[in-house]
């Protein structure tokens, strides 16, 4: 048993590894779509992850979150997503607040950060996916530093989603998932932002005829 | 079998390897431009035809400019000996070699490193423009990737204990449950494979296939090349390629590599390594089909994204538990 237990917590490593790995991606990637696409992928090892977990705790209502996650973040939201990239006839982010250089070497410390802060805490934990917790928090902090390094509002909603993708699995680790309830309520929150941010930009898109979110800073009342 | 004879069968062995990556390297370099032509929808030549190559320029007269130093001639026989001499550390299809102690994985990424350098210092000597673009492109590839292979290969040094190539792939070799790859690997691979794509002249970094001033790397150093030298320089490019491919297959996935000296092992190590390395090869052919090489400023956000996978392998085995 105790094998198959390290055995469960490191494929649970991995898989969060993976997310983390696809985090990167996206703080490299300049292209709007291939953004979304590498979204949809981590989104899909996060649904992995959680069936992993499902399956190794017995908990059977992180099953029902790992459906959602593939129904809502793989399919849906990044549909959306490209429609309006499509509509907006935007592919590349030219210009960025950090360029991806030093975005990526932001994102090492971060990822640093997050290992330190969480370094007190993991060794008191007592469940197989404790690792994941620091994993989880550089998730969050990348997806983050991705909203506030780009421009484009397509990409700062990706940072939004990726941001949610830690929480979740930051939740998944510390506790083996929030209660059913919750996640229900997250994720039409997530799927309902998804919408609004979709009609915002082509709002932005017709006042400004750009999505840069930094022009709305010359908006006056 | 007494202590000198097993002695005497590892030094055979050690010699069959090298011997197996000097003459799987052309076929390695025909099979990825065949999956190439392939999927352009072209025949392509046949998998042998750099043999063919490589025989042809072997018959020809060199013709060496008067410009050119004592170096011109001396780094042909340079870079091919360095290369041979770091694939000789290499554990090809046997785990342990007796060459363990002479050196390690610093003295193979220094030996690589030696022969870039009279690569460079070629392309300089023959004081032509398009040598010295190339030679000046390369250095900046060269330092850029230094940094990422050496944290990627220390990474999974530290998980063996050890910085000697045949120690790490015995030790994971004849782990239990060797199947699973701890998560500080993944991301040292994922750094290795960049900078092997990176050193090696492949694609997103540099076209293998093509003479446009604008963006070859390795080739404008080999302008000036022709009969034995460019041959020895090309054969050497291969065996390059072959080394980091092997490194690859055998340090993330041993799996099958002959851990003892049985006839079985030997023959089930040689047959898996073969199939390991010409998957890889289909893998970076399929790779340089689907995408477009990088614009040359673009190449150091790239090796800077295998340098911070490398960091984070290195931080992950602190903090995961192995």
């Amino acid at each position: 048993m105790p094998l198959s237990t390290h055995l469960g917590s490191q494929l649970v490593d991995l898989c969060s590894v993976l997310l983390l790995l696809c985090c990167f991606a996206i703080v490299a990637q300049r292209r709007l779509s291939a953004c979304v696409d590498l979204f949809a992928l981590q989104s899909l090892f996060l649904a992995a992850t959680a069936a992993l977990v499902a399956f190794l705790t017995g908990h059977t209502h992180i099953y029902l979150a790992a459906v959602l996650t593939i129904v809502i973040k793989v399919v849906i939201l990044p549909r959306i997503l490209k429609r309006v990239i499509e509509r907006l006839n935007v592919s590349r982010e030219l210009v960025m607040n950090v360029n991806v250089p030093a975005g990526l070497l932001i994102c090492g410390g971060l990822v640093i950060v997050a290992f330190f802060i969480t370094q007190p805490i993991i060794p008191l934990g007592y469940l197989l996916t404790r690792d994941s917790l620091a994993i989880a928090l550089a998730i969050i902090m990348i997806g983050f530093f991705t909203m506030i390094a780009r421009m484009k509002a397509v990409t700062q909603m990706v940072g939004f989603l990726v941001m949610e993708n830690g929480v979740f699995l930051g939740a998944t680790a510390a506790a083996y998932g929030m209660p059913l309830i919750v996640e229900l309520g997250v994720f039409f929150d997530v799927l309902v932002a998804g919408l609004i941010v979709g009609i915002y930009t082509h709002r932005l898109q017709d006042a400004f005829d750009s999505i840069d979110t930094s022009t709305l800073t010359v908006l006056k009342e | 079998m007494g202590g000198l004879g097993e002695v005497i069968v590892q030094m055979l062995l050690v010699v069959v390897q090298v011997i197996t990556l000097l003459v799987l390297a052309p076929f390695i370099v025909g099979l990825i431009r065949k999956v190439k032509a392939r999927l352009q929808c072209r025949s392509g030549a046949g998998l042998l035809q750099p043999y063919a190559d490589l025989v042809k320029l072997f018959g020809k007269q060199p013709v060496v400019s008067s410009t050119t130093s004592w170096i011109f001639p001396a780094a042909p026989y340079i870079v091919f000996a360095s290369t041979m001499a770091a694939g000789l550390l290499m554990p090809v299809f046997v785990s342990h070699s007796p060459l363990n102690f002479a050196g390690n994985i610093i003295a193979l990424v220094y030996l690589l490193a030696l022969g870039t350098f009279f690569l460079i210092l070629a392309g300089l000597d023959a004081g032509s423009s398009f040598g010295g673009m190339g030679s000046s492109r390369e250095a900046i590839v060269a330092t850029l990737a230094e940094p990422a292979m050496m944290l990627s290969i220390l990474a999974i040094a530290l998980t063996a204990g050890s910085t000697n190539l045949s120690t790490i792939v015995h030790q994971s070799a004849s782990l239990e449950g060797g199947l699973l790859v701890p998560p500080p690997h993944l991301m040292a691979l994922a750094a290795l494979f960049i900078v092997t794509l990176a050193e090696t002249g492949r694609v997103p970094v540099d076209n293998p296939a093509t003479h446009l001033e604008l963006t070859m790397i390795h080739e404008a150093m080999l302008l000036e090349y022709s009969g034995r030298y460019l041959a020895l320089m090309e054969w050497a490019a291969g065996i390059k390629l072959v080394v980091f491919l092997t490194l690859i297959v055998n340090v993330f996935a041993p799996w099958g590599i002959a851990t003892t000296l049985t006839p079985d092992a030997l023959a089930l190590g040689v047959a898996v390594y073969l199939v390991k390395v010409s998957t890889l090869a289909v893998v970076i052919g399929v790779i340089e089909s689907m995408f477009a090489k990088l614009r040359l400023f673009r190449v150091p956000e790239l090796l800077g994204a295998a340098f911070i996978l490398s960091l984070l392998a290195l931080v992950f085995f602190y903090t995961l538990r192995g």
